[in-house]
């Protein structure tokens, strides 16, 4: 379960390095509990966009009133994580 | 990486996160297509986007209509025309409901035991000779009076190129009557003789509205960044335009690339089906629009773009602080 969610954290870092074209930066030295909002500064265009990725990657769709509780890529992780587990 | 907190002492830093949450979404509504002003220079008019829709007459309608902005995410209605004032009870509709700015001539008060805390833009076009050639008359004299010490109205002062050297005055006036004022430029659509702006004219004027914000700082909402984006079009390089424009109606919205973008951002037409292309007419070319809220916008979608130096990312908080003050987010 750790691996898991290790790999997913590290997945979802590299999509929003991607997207976000963060540069100085790798998907595994991305902090995971770094504010996306205080201190990334990506604002609910950008989360909609990482949703979309998400939702492509994951095959979850990730709910737009749940995006101001998505602070943190760990959060993320997590989130996801439990979408996955009700799928099954 | 570059993070916020890295570019930012303590003080700015306090600033942003004041705002960093706000997620406004905003729409603008024609609340009517009729007006008791025909100014020059109007774009609703000029573009004749008042005959593109019959207004819908049924209040009822409107009240179910903002429902169902509701549940696109909008959290601040952006009331235009027309004169929205001619409409009292379609305001409500909005008020009643969410954060609700409405624009006006301020010719026809907004009574305040039933709009207690609407934020109320009064159009103002210059000094009395320029109101009275593109207005038909000095409008002042009657919104000064309507609204003196109002905190929850502001002036919206259209500044002409005939205005270089005079807009202290205005100020001044605006000033005596209790009211704060926020600057922005005519398009010229209806390529009034002597309106158009020249390119050293808008170098003028932007050292003019920064020595207003120097000298009148409780007074003057804005910031010089804006009047330096405004002013030039250009924002980190980039020449504003329709490929850049945020404030295009999304189902009209067919760019690719698809450019930053206010989300979900709609203008509709008083009939509440019809949609605009974009928050000011449809015929104007975009190259030269100087929409005072699209160049808000512009820099407020683009926050990433502005995490680049300490300087950027505070040129980006002050415009995003401008825009939550003028629609109330936060405290003047």
């Amino acid at each position: 379960m750790a691996t898991d969610i290790t790999q997913t954290i590290t997945r979802i870092a590299g999509i929003i390095i991607d997207e976000l074209k963060l540069e100085d930066v790798t998907p595994e030295t991305f902090d995971a509990d770094l504010d996306l909002v205080d201190e990334v500064g990506i604002d609910s265009m950008d989360l909609a966009t990482i949703a979309l990725v998400l939702r492509d990657e994951y095959g979850i769709r990730i709910d737009e009133d749940d995006y101001p509780k998505l602070t943190t890529v760990r959060i993320i992780a997590e989130y996801i994580g439990t979408k996955l587990s009700e799928k099954e | 990486m570059k993070t916020v907190s890295s570019l930012l002492d303590d003080h700015w830093y306090d600033r942003y996160k004041k705002i960093s949450r706000l997620n406004i979404r905003s729409s603008i509504y024609d609340v009517t297509d009729r007006c008791n002003l025909r100014c020059k220079g109007c774009f609703f008019f000029s573009s004749g986007e008042h005959e593109r829709a019959a207004e819908e007459k049924d209040v009822n309608k409107w009240h179910s209509f903002v429902e169902k902005e509701m549940d696109r995410g909008v959290n601040l209605a952006i009331l235009i025309g027309g004169e929205p004032t001619l409409c009292m009870d379609r305001i409500e509709a909005f008020y009643k409901r969410l954060p609700t700015f409405c624009a006006t001539n301020g010719l026809i008060k907004v009574p305040r035991d039933r709009f207690p805390d609407m934020m109320v833009g009064l159009s103002l076009w210059g000094d009395e000779e320029d109101e009275i050639t593109l207005r038909g008359k000095d409008t002042f004299k009657i919104t000064s009076a309507n609204y003196e010490g109002d905190p929850h109205a502001y002036y919206l002062y259209t500044i002409t190129p005939k205005q270089l050297g005079k807009t202290e005055k205005i100020i001044q006036k605006i000033r005596n009557v209790g009211l704060k004022v926020h600057m922005q430029l005519l398009s010229n659509d209806e390529d009034v003789n002597g309106f158009s702006w020249k390119p050293e004219e808008l170098i003028a004027i932007r050292a003019e509205m920064d020595a207003m914000l120097d000298a009148y700082p409780d007074t003057v909402v804005s910031s010089k960044y804006y009047h330096e984006v405004i002013t030039t079009g250009v924002m980190l390089g980039r020449k504003f335009g329709w490929n850049e424009c945020p404030s295009v109606t999304i189902m009209r919205d067919n760019r690719e690339p698809q450019p930053k973008r206010l989300t979900n951002f709609v203008r509709w037409a008083s009939d509440l089906e019809t949609v605009h292309r974009c928050c000011t007419s449809e015929t104007r070319d975009c190259s030269t629009c100087k929409d005072g809220a699209a160049h808000m916008s512009w820099v407020m979608v683009n926050k990433r773009a502005h995490i680049a130096t300490p300087k950027d990312l505070q040129n980006w908080i002050e415009v995003y602080e401008m825009f939550a003050k003028l629609y109330q987010f936060i405290p003047w």
